[in-house]
């Protein structure tokens, strides 16, 4: 078994430089992850993070959100478990990345994001919550 | 995320350092206002010490690109982070405003 790393934090956007300090604190060790890998692992969990602090607890009392760590000898699994509105990534907007500066919308950069830097995004809700699956692959070097 | 002012004849530049997130985008937006509503319309924002940018910021960016022009001036980046780079460039940042890969650069392009 992989070991997990995990870290609990309530779902307010203070709680955000906790989850990328984490991020770096345990990627760092593996000579594999580049710097260009662990911002896109940092933006994807950010974003993801934003989201639910901003929307998936709209209206409720602020619950936490629970970030889960796998890191193996090819990929990074990453698992974001939170219990507030479902989120429904297919009604989400794709922005339009060619557009003129009077035709942007300023939102929807996101999910976007997530899916720009992440091999893979799954998402399920359950009677215990809502969870962000993402999967980053990776060569770590095995060394002489 | 921590910002510092420096006024020259032609352009106003805020250097950021630190993080742009949900969290901190905000106070960026306040600083690039309060430069606009003293007539420094023409400014350069210096993300070169900016550790970690997210679309929280970007949006931040692109709002303050809109609101220097529509006073007659403008924005324009400078950025060496890889990581942030990558941001500017997934969100097509790179044809809407300059993006400068030194501050030199970018205070010669006001001259």
């Amino acid at each position: 078994m992989t070991p997990t790393h995990r870290i609990t934090r309530a779902a307010q956007l203070e709680s955000l430089d906790d989850f990328r300090r984490f991020l770096k604190e345990h990627c760092a060790p593996h000579a594999g992850i580049t710097a260009e890998i662990l911002y896109d692992l940092q933006l994807a969990v950010d974003e993801a993070c934003t989201n639910i602090i901003t929307h998936g607890y709209a209206g409720m009392d602020p619950g936490s959100i629970i970030l889960d760590l796998e890191i193996d000898a090819s990929k990074i699994g990453i698992s974001i478990t939170d219990f507030g509105h479902a989120f429904e990534p297919k009604s989400a907007p794709t922005p339009d990345v060619d557009a003129s500066i009077e035709e942007r919308e300023f939102g929807g950069f996101g999910l976007f994001f997530i899916q720009q830097t992440m091999d893979e995004m799954n998402y399920r809700t359950t009677e215990d919550g809502n969870t962000m699956l993402l999967t980053k692959h990776i060569i770590i070097p095995t060394g002489d | 995320m921590k910002t510092e002012i420096k006024h020259a004849d032609k352009c106003t530049t805020i250097f950021v350092s630190g993080s742009v997130d949900a969290l901190t985008a905000a106070e960026l937006g306040k600083n690039v206002a309060a430069q606009i509503a003293r007539d420094h319309v023409n400014l350069i924002m210096d993300l070169s010490g900016l550790e970690f940018m997210s679309s929280a910021g970007l949006r931040t960016l692109l709002g303050a690109v809109k609101e220097t022009r529509s006073h007659g001036g403008d924005l324009r980046i400078v950025s060496t982070n890889p990581g942030i780079d990558k941001v500017l460039k997934m969100s097509g940042f790179h044809n809407i405003a300059k993006v400068f890969t030194s501050q030199a650069e970018a205070a010669a392009s006001f001259e």
